[in-house]
């Protein structure tokens, strides 16, 4: 049957010629980290990886996969193998084992109180 | 601190493990983040038969999404007018975004890109089957742009409520971009079911051969469906095929009906005491058929996508550098 | 002077519509995901580079774009003939060259209509020049990439080139009415324009090994003709495919 595609049509003599040869592996070449900045002043945003045969092609290739449909500003593209990250297991290093209110605006909730006591001191007890 | 690595040992070791012999411990630790509404990230430790399923269901829906191009694509060179040819070639465009987004979740599981291709190559891999139909007139693009891609909105958000960190990620762009498709098929619909009345045939046409695809769209009945409690406690999946068939008709039927088109099941109705659809046995004969390589379209399917890959091969074997290595992507 | 005009921006459009139409027969079945989500994009923006061109005409009360695109007869038509050449047997070097000279042309056209006296043309050279910048981007790159690669890509990039550069020096064939067009400071004359060209193209091909020979003008006879009606043997099939639908019911609206 042919196609009704006529694209597909076109390349008809080739289409069926092809048996399954199996890819490669890294025949689709390494991946890529992608970040993107929405706009100026923000941060770079993680938005997904690529796969691209060298830095340079990895830019252009990120720039209509990650920001042809969302507002950006500016592209960033590393090497997958270039990132290092915590492992799982030490999410729990990032867990403070102590009270750390000390640096936190929320520890020096009470200076108010303090005030209106001091003055309380001061008042002259009634007559 | 870590790099990138393929896959761990620790995986490797497992691989092959039924979920009852691996760690009680580490499985009661997944489970529990689970149930804190909490992702599941790569780097996390995870059951075999997780990690396995959620290769097979984000492969398949990349390759559906890939090979999904191509009903649509058939009339891409034919399209009427500027703004629906645009909007076509973007909404192809998206199909394989989708498709590119989809395969590098998948990759972050530890399979690679190039073997899942294989796998779709070989006929081991599946996708879904109504992409196996073929898009006769300019109605079927109407049709499956309105209509497919509204039953796999429905499966897509249903989904994007998952365990899964990357392909939830991915899912929240894909339906962002499938609510376009979406609009841009009732559009197209709404002009043909509004127009001449060649143009009305020919859609009351694509309706009545796209109707029973549809209705296979979401899967067999939950009465033939394989038992997955395990995969809906792990919020792999979320709703059985029969709560989505609901769904989609519920939404979409009315609609439908709306525009004065008729629906091919005359037994098709709402049962006002259960709240529930009714409708003809679809013919799952002919769903497990086309399943199995039967369908309409499934030869020429592949054929293309063989031919594409093969077409391409040099441009990519010219441009790989012998230093890559293979490290799965982040996340 | 209208007829001027048309004659002008037809050529300009009709170019980008039927690149773009040849591009997006690529969507789906490109060398790697990446790569093809790239090129439909291009292909995109050169068919709305066209409506934007048809639209100038609109704006004088001249036909819609859609009538243009979708409703001419083929003497009607001004494209270079390089345009419409199919994509023969799915070649990826065949596409990216004459991706990668359509782009320079349209980039060097681009920039000189930006000082054009004919001032909607002006504004609009300013405007698409920015998804030039890109285009030229991504084809130069592929071409230097390539062209420094494995001794297939070289050699499939050479016959490319041979086959499409006389295609593409005709681009900048003489149009109808030019000396009027260019007295009226409307842009300079293609011979000009074609060498602009050239000194965009010919340094990288150089530096690649892959420059090619000025055509005769022997070879380049059956390509004459583009900007004056004339159109090549693949015309008809495609503009058949292209209307298709849209002649099926004529009096319908999609």
């Amino acid at each position: 049957m042919s196609s009704l595609d006529p694209r597909i049509r076109r390349a008809e003599p080739d289409l069926w010629r092809f048996s399954t040869r199996p890819l490669e592996p890294l025949e689709h070449w390494q991946t890529y980290e992608v970040f993107t900045l929405r706009t100026r002043g923000g941060h770079a945003q993680h938005v997904g990886s690529l796969h691209a045969p060298n830095d340079e092609m990895a830019l252009i290739l990120a720039k209509e996969q990650y920001a042809r449909r969302s507002p950006c500003v500016a592209l960033w593209v590393v090497p997958t193998a270039a990132i290092l990250w915590t492992r799982p297991e030490e999410e729990d290093i990032f867990q403070p084992a102590t009270d750390k209110s000390y640096r936190e605006p929320q520890g020096y909730l009470h200076t108010r109180e303090r005030i209106e006591k001091y003055r309380d001191r001061l008042k002259p007890a009634n007559p | 601190m870590y790099g990138n690595l393929t896959i761990r040992p620790e995986d490797i070791e497992n691989w092959g493990k039924k979920v009852h012999e691996e760690d009680p411990q580490k499985i009661a630790e997944f489970e529990a983040r689970i149930d804190r509404g909490e992702k599941i990230e790569p780097q996390d430790w995870m059951p075999f038969e997780y990690r396995r399923q959620l290769i097979r269901l984000i492969e398949q829906h990349a390759h559906s999404e890939i090979i999904g191009a191509l009903p649509e694509g058939t009339w891409i060179t034919r399209a009427p007018n500027f703004r629906r040819k645009l909007a076509l070639m973007a909404k192809v465009q998206d199909e394989v975004g989708h498709a590119q987004l989809l395969y590098s979740a998948a990759e972050t599981l530890g399979k690679s890109r190039e073997e899942m291709i294989n796998d779709l190559l070989s006929g081991k891999s599946k996708y879904s089957n109504i992409f196996n139909y073929p898009a006769k007139t300019w109605a079927d693009t109407a049709v499956i742009a309105w209509l497919v891609d509204a039953g796999a909105i429905i499966n897509q958000t249903t989904n994007s409520k998952g365990s899964y960190g990357p392909y939830v990620r991915a899912l929240e762009r894909i339906c962002w971009e499938e609510s376009f498709h979406l609009k841009y098929g009732y559009d197209s619909v709404v002009y043909l079911a509004t127009g001449t009345p060649r143009q009305r045939a020919m859609l009351q046409d694509a309706l009545n051969r796209w109707w029973k695809p549809l209705m296979h769209f979401f899967g067999p009945p939950d009465s033939q469906s394989v038992h997955t409690e395990k995969l809906v406690r792990w919020k792999v999946k979320l709703a059985t095929n029969d709560e989505m068939r609901q769904q989609f008709l519920d939404m979409y039927v009315p609609k439908i009906w709306e525009l004065g088109l008729s629906i091919p099941d005359p037994n098709l109705r709402k049962n006002p005491e259960t709240g529930r659809w009714e409708y003809s046995d679809p013919d799952w004969d002919e769903f497990w058929q086309v399943i199995n390589g039967n369908g309409p379209c499934n030869k020429e399917r592949l054929a293309v996508r063989r031919f594409a890959e093969e077409k391409g091969r040099w441009v990519r074997d010219a441009l790989r550098s012998p230093e890559a290595k293979y490290v799965t992507p982040l996340a | 002077m209208i007829e001027a005009l048309e004659i002008l921006l037809l050529s300009l459009a009709d170019d980008d519509l039927l690149i773009g139409h040849r591009e997006a027969e690529w969507i789906g079945l490109g060398p790697i995901l990446e790569e093809d989500i790239a090129f439909a994009s291009i292909a995109q923006d050169e068919t709305g580079h066209a409506q934007a061109y048809y639209q100038l005409l609109t704006d004088l009360g001249l036909p819609t774009p859609d009538e243009y695109a979708f409703k001419r007869s083929a003497s009607q038509f001004r494209s270079a003939h390089l345009v419409e050449l199919p994509n023969f047997d799915y070649d990826y070097a065949m596409a990216l060259v004459r991706h990668f000279f359509h782009d320079a042309a349209e980039q060097v056209r681009l920039e000189a209509l930006r000082q054009s006296s004919y001032e909607p043309l002006a504004g609009l050279a300013e405007r698409l020049l920015r998804e030039e910048k890109y285009h030229w981007m991504h084809a130069h790159t592929w071409i230097r990439r390539l062209g420094r690669s494995t001794e297939e890509a070289h050699f499939r990039l050479r016959s490319a080139i041979d086959q499409l550069f006389p295609y593409a020096w005709m681009v900048f064939e003489e149009l109808p009415m030019e000396t009027e067009m260019v007295e009226a400071g409307w842009l300079p004359p293609s011979s000009e324009l074609r060498q602009r060209w050239l000194e965009k193209v010919m340094p990288i091909l150089e530096s690649l090994n892959l420059a090619p020979t000025f055509p005769s003008e022997d070879v380049l006879l059956p390509m004459r003709g583009g900007r004056h009606g004339l159109r090549s043997p693949y015309f008809d099939e495609l503009y058949a495919e292209m209307t298709e639908v849209s002649s099926a019911d004529p009096d319908a609206e999609w």
